[in-house]
């Protein structure tokens, strides 16, 4: 493209200049990280999805639309600030650790049925 | 869309150092040993620095390929065919800027932000792949890269999703699905050239002579002259070879060129079906390098395509640009 | 009656044409990622009102098929506004002459849902969605950079200056737009013009914004009547370049 014609109509249009001076884009100018929550129906969660640069909520929601909402089923977005997510440590994971362990809380952790048996097994004798 | 023939550090570079490998062995023997069960590595996790700086590398040169992968098939945008073929082409140009948004976050998450990883993408420090620096000629053209240079890239990319760093896998899954629409775009618009009248054939047949050896370049130089990067493949951020891609592209793609009654520019490429693999003549390797380095035919229009997005979008992201704040990498 | 109706189908459906080329021609190339993602969802949009025009004319009014009427005229049968068929220049430019089209569209979209041409509801109710996010957009953007410093905001008043008297055209009287307001198919260009303008100025004076008076400014029209800028017939060229090495073939 020595003659700096594109093949490209549109790039022809852009009078590209050919100075070869450096272009920086600057710290920050890319704005802020906001993170994007999607619904796929109604009475759905909102689920993690990613996340988009924008300089405030409002333009994160109208780009979170195209980003995460232009295809597949999509009822709502939300968007947070990334610095107003906490979250644990990810060292801390062993916090959650003996959760499985823990059959007290769960269902499973009850045998009805045995006791049951047992009893209707021993009025029978 | 597009992975393949990422270039990593020069050999000599890539010999890990010591220190880096054994900074910290009780953490790195933990690092290795979650990777080994199957697990993945999340954004605050331990992770030794040579683990982070060949991913920011990877899915850098990952995220500058999709935006610069987006001008070839651009030159098109205006000229398309018909409503069907225009709007599906602009939807996946689109896709692709949004494939290199969902990668530079992913990138964002390791500590390099997006602002300097376009600045490197500007001033040539940082490569993208190669095969965008050749021109689409016609709009055969954009049918081959449809069809081809983006099974090219699934390849690679279902690969890549199986590796050990979480955000990288979650935007490669959205990416698949995505580019399961491209390819089928793609296979379609140059199936209707390869069914159609003499012209469209011819035409198509000549596009396809001018992008096989850019494919074959695609996934990068074989095996044997690539210094092997064994622990980039236990780390899991290399997930196949050059050659295991290559070949597997070969065995799925060649037949659908064929049974199309189109031909091959390489006499010498067959199935060898006793081994089971693919035989060809050795793509130009100097060539690949050489145009790595700046020397393709249009290096040069790509880069001052970006340097004008950039500097007149700046005004735009000035305006409402926020100096002082503080900017935060995305969670996840 | 089908023949002023055809008319004003046809202007319909150049402007989304020509406007939505023009906005796609910033995919890839937009201020940032984001933002060129959402521009381009809304181009390929306004291409596809304009198929839905096509087609109505061709499956209810005995037109030709959509790719070829689109595509293949000559330049003096397209019917579009100039403001369409400018280039695309930079960002400011582009915003707001999205910001102005987008408004007239929902004006003009919001009458139809009721118009006594049976085929034009439907759609209407179809597009609604899309073109309130294309509000949406326009408004935040239009409103933020207005108060987003002096460069921005005197970017944005030129824009609007220059884009004005080319918005007017949107609203070229049509030949024989009387007999369709007679017969309920829409109100006419002169009502939906005031109705827009009402719209636009509770969005830009708050923003700070002065809109030119109608008085003032000369509307630029012919587009309705086959008379075109220098920029229309390039660009068709292009449109058209593949397509038509050969028409009969299918691509």
């Amino acid at each position: 493209m020595e003659n700096n014609q594109s093949l490209d109509p549109r790039v022809n249009r852009l009078q590209l200049s050919i100075s070869g001076d450096p272009v920086v884009v600057r710290d920050g100018e890319n704005w802020n990280v906001f993170e994007v929550f999607h619904q796929e129906k109604r009475g759905a969660h909102h689920e993690h999805v990613g996340c988009v640069h924008a300089p405030n909520a409002q333009l994160a929601l109208v780009f979170a639309k195209e980003q995460f909402g232009r295809r597949k089923k999509c009822v709502n977005l939300w968007v947070v600030r990334s610095a107003d997510i906490l979250a644990f440590n990810t060292e801390d994971e062993d916090m959650f650790a003996n959760n499985l362990e823990k059959t007290y809380r769960d269902a499973s952790g009850f045998k009805v049925m045995e006791k049951i048996n047992r009893y209707k097994k021993s009025g029978k004798e | 869309m597009y992975g393949g023939g990422y270039i990593f550090d020069e050999p000599n570079k890539r010999q890990l150092k010591d220190e880096q490998l054994h900074d910290d062995p009780e953490k790195l023997a933990a690092f290795e040993a979650r990777i080994a069960r199957g697990e993945k590595i999340e954004p605050g996790d331990w992770m030794p620095s040579e683990y982070r700086r060949q991913l920011i590398r990877l899915i850098e040169q990952h995220a500058h390929s999709e935006i610069i992968g987006a001008l070839p098939e651009g030159t098109w945008i205006t000229r398309a065919p018909g409503f069907k073929r225009k709007l599906a082409l602009i939807a996946k140009v689109q896709d692709e800027i949004g494939h290199g948004q969902l990668l530079y976050n992913a990138a964002e998450t390791l500590g390099k932000s997006r602002e300097a990883m376009i600045n490197d993408l500007l001033s040539g420090k940082s490569k993208y792949s190669n095969v965008f620096n050749y021109p689409a000629e016609t709009w055969a053209d954009v049918t081959v890269i449809g069809f081809l240079i983006d099974a090219a890239a699934i390849v690679n990319q279902v690969a890549n999703a199986k590796g050990s760093y979480g955000p990288y896998c979650r935007a490669l899954e959205r990416i698949c699905y995505e580019e399961s629409f491209h390819l089928k775009q793609g296979h379609d618009a140059f199936i209707e050239l390869a069914t159609g009248t003499p012209a469209q054939r011819a035409m198509l047949q000549d596009a396809l002579n001018r992008w096989w050896q850019p494919i074959m370049h695609f996934f990068g130089p074989p095996d044997k002259s690539s210094v092997h990067s064994e622990k980039l493949m236990q780390w899991k951020v290399k997930m196949a070879s050059n050659d295991e891609m290559r070949n597997q592209f070969l065995d799925t793609y060649v037949p659908k060129i064929w049974e199309l009654g189109l031909s091959l520019p390489d006499p010498a490429l067959r199935k060898n079906d006793s081994t089971g693999k693919w035989e060809f003549s050795d793509p130009d390797w100097e060539l690949f390098k050489k145009v790595i380095n700046g020397g393709g035919p249009c290096n040069k229009e790509r880069l001052n395509v970006r340097k004008w997005a950039e500097e007149h979008g700046r005004w735009v992201r000035k305006a409402l640009m926020h100096p002082g704040e503080k900017i935060t990498a995305p969670a996840a | 009656m089908s023949h002023a109706i055809n008319n004003l189908l046809t202007a319909m459906a150049d402007d989304a044409l020509i406007q939505g080329h023009r906005n796609s021609e910033w995919t890839g190339l937009g201020p940032v990622m984001e933002e060129d993602i959402a521009f381009s969802s809304m181009a390929q949009d306004k291409i596809g009102h304009a198929w839905a025009l096509y087609r109505i004319l061709q499956e209810d009014l005995g037109g030709s098929d959509p790719d070829h009427f689109a595509f293949l005229r000559n330049e003096k049968d397209y019917r579009c506004c100039h403001l369409a068929e400018q280039p695309n220049g930079e960002y400011d430019f582009s915003l707001l002459r999205h910001f102005l089209f987008d408004h007239a569209e929902a004006v003009r979209y919001g009458r139809l849902e009721q118009s006594t041409f049976a085929p034009l509801q439907p759609l209407a109710r179809k597009l609604k969605g899309e073109i309130k996010y294309h509000l949406l957009h326009a408004n935040a953007w239009v409103s933020q950079l207005c108060r987003a410093g002096d460069e921005s905001y005197a970017r944005m008043q030129a824009a609007l200056n220059r884009c004005f008297p080319l918005a007017l055209g949107l609203f070229e009287p049509q030949e024989g737009e009387e007999e369709l307001m007679a017969a309920g198919v829409y109100p006419g260009e002169k009502a939906l013009q005031a109705e827009w303008l009402d719209r636009i100025y509770n969005i830009l004076s708050p923003a700070g914004l002065n809109l030119p008076g109608v008085e003032a400014v000369t509307p630029a029209y012919g587009g309705r009547r086959g008379y075109h800028t220098e920029y229309l017939q390039p660009l068709l060229d292009e449109m058209g370049a593949v397509f038509r090495t050969d028409p009969e073939a299918i691509w």
